[in-house]
């Protein structure tokens, strides 16, 4: 069968939604393992204390980046039938500059926030309250947003693309970083560690 | 300080590994729905859904609850909405299994219960701008986008740590 | 699993994904080689029964109603697009289209200049498996002329004038100029100035 299932016509619509849930199951249980939910360890990761939320983003995203080009390249996945969110320069830019403010205030992201609240934490609970709030403000108030919204749009832009390398290289680019990321990681917990024991 | 334990139940998994069966339940997404994770999504879609049962007209007027609107199956048979409550079912079970399932309202040392619902509201009111604007959030665009090697996806997550690492010392209290 | 255990595995893991990501640099493209499947009656079929494109009056419709799986595609060079494209239409040049990804229920719609290089376009995602794909048959300049500045000849009767209403509308919604036109040729507005080149 080929790959992705969904695209080549293995189930339809109501399977997708199925499979879903079961797809979002897995993903909350590593969001709760990792400790994900828990607004003070996401935090920590902006005082230096705590570099979880680095760790366990950036292991997600070198396993996923590698299996994609791999099943690629071995033909078992149809890699130009993948979705690739489309670029829009600015509002990406900017929206995650507002997006972090937000986050290091609240402590929680999106996803996060699901699984704070479901496990009873209220701050969890009120920080989903919060996001909804204001996706429904900005969608009400959203004539003025659209052309900036709408603005410096690339498609679906890689970073290969950018760069004009092969596809490989961009994904060994990743994971030098990522994994030179860790080191650093490691060596940062540890100094935050001792300095504060002592 | 490492947050090794929550405050009761056992202790957080291994971050790498956690990390890897996270990247690998996206990657698993790739192979089964040709497209990735979110989180985001889901709150737009019933926000156009929920607006569009107050006052239709409001809610086809704003073009991005419009989008929303006229998908297949309308708002709420969204496949994010879906997938997150699955996350909520796979959080609650993990907690469950590990003795994390308590009622809490997780603050800093310095700040009251009540502070710091008020910054989670807010804090989460300012993300659902951002996210909006970028499409996406850290599951979305972060996760997803970044395993794709999308230049957006990439700028957002520069742009997120950037702008948090910026105003953390402002808000420290909050936290340490 | 103890610590120990968990740290050598992650020791591990980190060692794989380094030589993994090094064979990625000598590997190539990940994207499978392309073989469409030409399937000629049906296409054949397609194009005779006029289901292989749509007037820019329809494509008008679609994008005023914000139909969320409609994508529009662009096919002309970055400069033409950048300087004038219909709203909301994707840059993809035409060799980019092989590997472009559309999801499986879009639909989409493909213009280029004059309309020869979205026919061909078309040819190319149907042979990827697309089936709602559909192009602007007299390209741009079909959109400039009957959306941008649409034309009502002067005398025209009643029932055209009626007909031409909602065409006005729509004209006016992405910004176009509608216009009453004495006998001769439309008066040749600046954005088709614009356009107009050795065209595809």
């Amino acid at each position: 069968m080929r790959a992705p299932f969904f695209e080549f016509g293995a189930f339809g619509n109501y399977g997708a939604l199925l499979a879903a849930v079961f797809i979002g199951v897995a993903f909350g249980w590593c969001l709760e393992r990792a400790g994900m939910g828990s607004a003070r360890k996401l935090a920590g990761q902006f005082y230096l204390t705590d570099l979880t939320v680095f760790k366990v983003m950036f292991s997600a995203i070198i396993t996923a980046m590698l299996g994609a080009f791999w099943l690629g390249r071995l033909g078992f996945l149809d890699l130009s039938r993948v979705y690739v969110p489309e670029t829009f320069l600015m509002p990406q830019l900017v929206g995650g500059l507002v997006f972090g403010v937000g986050f290091v205030i609240g402590g929680l992201c999106p996803g996060t926030s699901c699984v704070a609240a479901a496990t009873g934490r209220g701050d969890g609970a009120m920080l989903l309250g919060g996001m909804f709030t204001g996706v429904l403000l900005t969608g009400l108030v959203f004539r003025p947003l659209e052309h900036f919204y709408m603005s410096t749009s690339r498609g679906a832009f890689t970073v290969p693309q950018l760069l004009h390398v092969p596809y490989g290289v961009g994904v060994a680019i990743v994971v030098s970083v990522g994994l030179a990321g860790f080191r650093v990681a490691e060596m940062v917990e540890r100094r935050s560690a001792t300095s504060q024991v002592s | 300080m490492n947050h090794r334990r929550s405050a009761e139940g056992a202790p957080y998994s291994n971050p790498y590994l956690t990390g890897a069966g996270l990247g690998l339940v996206l990657l698993a997404a790739f192979v089964v729905m040709g497209r990735g994770l979110g989180a985001s999504g889901a709150f737009a879609s019933s926000a156009a859904g929920a607006v569009a049962i107050v006052s239709p007209d409001r809610a086809h007027a704003s073009s991005l609850f419009a989008g929303y609107l006229s998908a297949d199956g309308g708002p709420w048979l969204e496949w994010l909405i879906f997938e997150i409550v699955g996350v909520s079912i796979g959080g609650v079970l993990s907690a469950w299994l590990a003795g994390r399932l308590h009622f809490e309202v997780e603050r800093g040392p310095r700040i009251s219960r009540r502070s710091r619902l008020f910054s989670a509201f807010a804090g989460g009111g300012v993300m659902g701008l951002g996210a909006v604007l970028a499409r996406g959030c850290t599951s979305g665009q972060a996760l997803t986008g970044g395993a794709l090697l999308s230049v957006g996806s990439w700028l957002f997550m520069i742009g997120a740590f950037a702008a948090a690492y910026i105003v953390a010392p402002f808000v420290r209290r909050a936290w340490l | 699993m103890s610590s120990n255990d968990n740290d050598r595995l992650v020791r591990r893991l980190g060692i794989l994904a380094a030589a993994l990501a090094l064979a990625a640099v000598f590997a190539g493209s990940p994207y499978a080689a392309q073989h469409g499947q030409i399937d000629v009656a049906a296409l054949a079929h397609a194009v005779a029964h006029e289901d292989d494109h749509v007037d820019a009056i329809e494509l008008a419709g679609w994008i005023k109603d914000r139909r969320s799986d409609l994508r529009v595609i662009d096919v002309r060079s970055r400069e033409e697009y950048d300087s004038y494209h219909v709203p909301t239409a994707e840059h993809v040049l035409l060799d980019a289209l092989a590997t472009t990804p559309f999801r499986a229920g879009e639909t989409i719609v493909v213009y280029s200049e004059g309309g020869a290089h979205a026919a061909q376009a078309w040819v190319f995602l149907r042979a990827r498996g697309y089936d709602k794909v559909f192009f602007l048959r007299g390209g741009l300049y079909e959109w400039l002329d009957q959306v941008m500045s649409p034309g009502l000849s002067a005398n025209a009767p009643a029932k055209d004038s009626a007909a031409f209403k909602p065409i006005a509308e729509l004209s006016r919604y992405f910004g176009g100029v509608p216009q009453a036109r004495a006998e001769g040729p439309s008066s040749t507005s600046s954005l088709v100035l614009k356009v107009r080149r050795r065209g595809c």
